[in-house]
């Protein structure tokens, strides 16, 4: 089983991705709410705010990863193990993007607009689609995996941040609940 | 085999839920409690921005509130009655605690109490005796609810009786961490797909949300409302399930654990209008009302006509409201359920449609975005009495505990009412105020206040970007449309009513000066 897995180092660039994704999301609509939260919630209770948000921000993460390789696990390891850091780097970018896109058309449109809000995150899973399925010997496509790999590759730098931020304010969150 | 529609199994599955919160209800209070003296039961209905300048019972021309008229035939009806606040966090705040909002400081959009003061308010101070029940439509509401969660014996979801529920996970969820749950899921995480501006926190809530309203075949729009469910702007509902889901558990489950102390808080008829399609075009449109220019300080620009079909659509909505409200007290009569109770009915604020405003939580302070009803139905009472001084909603909180034979601590800031222990204070003076932007851990210097003492009424606008401060003044008794701004022409009274007003000021900021 834990060889169909691929290696540690892709692992980590994939979750890299994901992480900085979803944190970076959650941080800017945090940091767009705190001018209004100032007003009502001391230092304290924004604190814990930001925890219960970087906590449900851990497990976002992780459920992706998670579904990342259990696909990984599932298909032959030509297909996605053996280029897991590339494979998996285009296919979190397309499911999270997709996600971004799709509460950010809803954010500019409203609810009125009903399923035209799913173009937009169509479009971003249709272009890693692109991206996944054209031969990786056509130029573009290699330039792109290597831009992509480059990119999971810096990306693994926040997670000397974002893993101590997640694992102290996860330890908040079950004192607090504990309490 | 007939197929069941996903509207169908929606429909069910709230059945099943609101039947299950229903059973828990009953279950919890009847076998916890038992009756324990002859204490009286308190009802409290509370109409969210239901204004009292809209209400046939005190003279307005429209027809609205024929039911109304009738409880009050046997209720204490109040004439001047003032919310201390524009919009429902300082308002129910104030209603709740007995103290202005300069002291509670729950002055913001969502804000809470002071955490100094969250014991401070009804359901603690009336003990434990009682069974203490709450509900509420209103989430900003229901954040104090919250607060005052270890005080209440049984709290329901605000989306209880509701059928439409736009969020995956409620506050509810979380027990352990109530007060911040509400922040962290409702205000932040979660998507509410009816916001104006959202900005949800978490991807994956916010995509199930959405895609769970898209994928729904919620009916925004039905036959029975031409112009939509009413809504919280995070649930759709039709009040007569939840008026019907009121009266029941009353009728089986809070009266029978006497004393009991219930307070419902009704969404209704707070925007959008959503009346029934019987009561759309039951009025005239020439309604008459004088002519009042754009105020500077408004925060939008409706045109008159504009406002008038706002109005309308606002007064049939009222009409509406009384209409199952009418039933709700017949249905509790018949079973004679309000035999020992109190039935207190009022409003957090009011509503305004001059001016170029529309709605309420703007700048302006006018009668009718402060001027809420309240009638208050004493057990076994049979003729109607009638109160024309000054009143505010802080003076619910020491009159219930009158009633319930509490001692009223010496911090309430409100006064017993009259018929209860109270006087008619011709000298009374009233502190209404709005500081949305203001924040509660400071002085308040951006807000305006309002002084209403005998038949005055003083405004402060003050620390308005690019407005100079101002005030106002008006006579009502002379001028109940507040037309004719006194402040420059009665200069004794703007005089003494200026200085007593910033004086209070003075105090009410002094904890929070810098040193």
């Amino acid at each position: 089983m834990l060889k169909r897995l691929p290696s540690s180092q892709a692992i980590l660039q994939v979750y890299a991705v994901i992480a900085v994704m979803f944190s970076g999301w959650t941080i800017t609509a945090f940091l767009w709410k705190l001018s209004a939260w100032l007003l009502i919630l001391n230092l304290g209770e924004i604190f814990t705010v930001f925890s219960y948000s970087m906590v449900a921000n851990l497990v976002e993460g992780l459920t992706v990863l998670l579904l990342l390789l259990t696909v990984c696990v599932m298909l032959p390891a030509s297909i996605f193990r053996d280029d897991f850091a590339v494979r998996g780097t285009i296919l979190a970018l397309g499911l999270i993007g997709s996600l971004m896109t799709f509460v950010r058309f809803h954010m500019q449109f409203g609810i009125e607009s009903g399923v035209r809000l799913l173009i937009g995150p169509l479009l971003v899973l249709l272009l890693a689609a692109i991206l996944l399925v054209f031969p990786s010997n056509l130029r573009i496509v290699r330039f792109l995996h290597s831009a992509v790999l480059w990119a999971a590759d810096r990306m693994v730098v926040f997670l000397y941040v974002l893993v101590p931020l997640y694992v102290v304010l996860f330890a908040y969150v079950v004192v607090r609940n504990m309490t | 085999m007939s197929r069941i529609s996903r509207r169908d199994f929606l429909k069910t599955s709230a059945a099943l839920v609101a039947s299950a919160t229903f059973a828990r209800a009953s279950r919890i209070l009847s076998s916890a409690y038992s009756p324990k003296d002859d204490k009286p039961n308190i009802l409290i209905f509370v109409f969210d921005a239901m204004s009292a300048r809209h209400l046939s019972l005190y003279g307005y021309t429209r027809q609205t509130t024929p039911n109304l008229e009738k409880l009050a035939e046997r209720a204490s009806v109040y004439h001047r009655h003032y919310s201390a606040g524009n919009f429902t966090t300082s308002g129910t705040a104030s209603m709740l605690t007995g103290l202005y909002p300069w002291t509670h400081r729950a002055i913001n959009y969502r804000g809470m109490i002071s955490r100094s003061l969250v014991d401070r308010n009804l359901f603690n101070l009336i003990g434990k005796e009682y069974t203490r029940f709450a509900f509420t439509q209103n989430l900003w509401a229901d954040i104090f609810l919250n607060q005052f969660e270890k005080d209440l014996d049984f709290h329901l979801p605000s989306d209880s009786f509701s059928q439409f529920a736009d969020s995956l996970i409620q506050p509810n969820d979380l027990h352990a961490d109530r007060d911040l749950a509400y922040f962290v899921l409702q205000d932040f995480l979660n998507l509410r797909v009816d916001d104006l501006h959202p900005y949800p926190g978490s991807l994956f809530l916010a995509s199930a949300d959405l895609a769970r309203a898209l994928a729904s075949d919620r009916p925004y729009i039905s036959a029975d409302y031409p112009r939509g469910l009413p809504t919280n702007h995070d649930f759709s509902y039709e009040n007569t399930s939840v008026f019907e889901g009121a009266g029941r558990l009353v009728q089986s489950s809070i009266l029978q654990s006497s004393p009991s102390l219930a307070y419902f808080h009704f969404w209704s008829p707070h925007e959008p209008y959503s009346a029934r399609k019987d009561f759309i075009g039951i009025f005239p449109e020439d309604l008459k009302s004088p002519y009042k220019p754009r105020h500077p300080f408004a925060g939008s620009d409706f045109s008159d006509q504009r406002l008038q079909k706002y109005r309308r659509e606002y007064d049939e909505f009222i009409t509406d409201v009384d209409a199952e409200f009418g039933q709700l007290i017949s249905n509790l009569e018949t079973s004679g359920a309000l035999q020992n109770t109190y039935v207190i009915v009022t409003s957090d604020h009011g509503e305004l449609f001059e001016r170029g405003e529309q709605g309420h939580a703007s700048a302006l302070m006018y009668a009718p975005v402060l001027h809420i009803p309240l009638l208050i139905s004493a057990p076994g009472q049979g003729t109607r009495s009638d109160f024309h001084s000054l009143t505010s909603n802080l003076d619910l909180l020491p009159t219930l505990l009158r009633i319930s034979g509490k001692e009223i601590p010496d911090w309430v800031e409100g006064r017993l009412l009259p018929g209860f222990g109270g006087i008619e204070d011709a000298s009374r003076s009233i502190f209404p105020m709005m500081a949305k932007d203001n924040a509660a851990f400071r002085p308040v210097e951006h807000a305006t206040f309002t002084l209403i003492k005998d038949a005055y009424e003083l405004f402060f606008f003050t620390g308005y970007p690019g407005h100079p401060d101002a005030f106002e003044l008006y006579y009502l008794q002379e001028d109940p449309d507040e037309l004719h701004d006194l402040f420059r022409r009665d200069i004794t009274t703007a005089s003494q009513m200026k200085d007593e007003l910033l004086e209070a000021i003075s105090t009410a900021n002094h904890n929070y000066q810098k040193q």
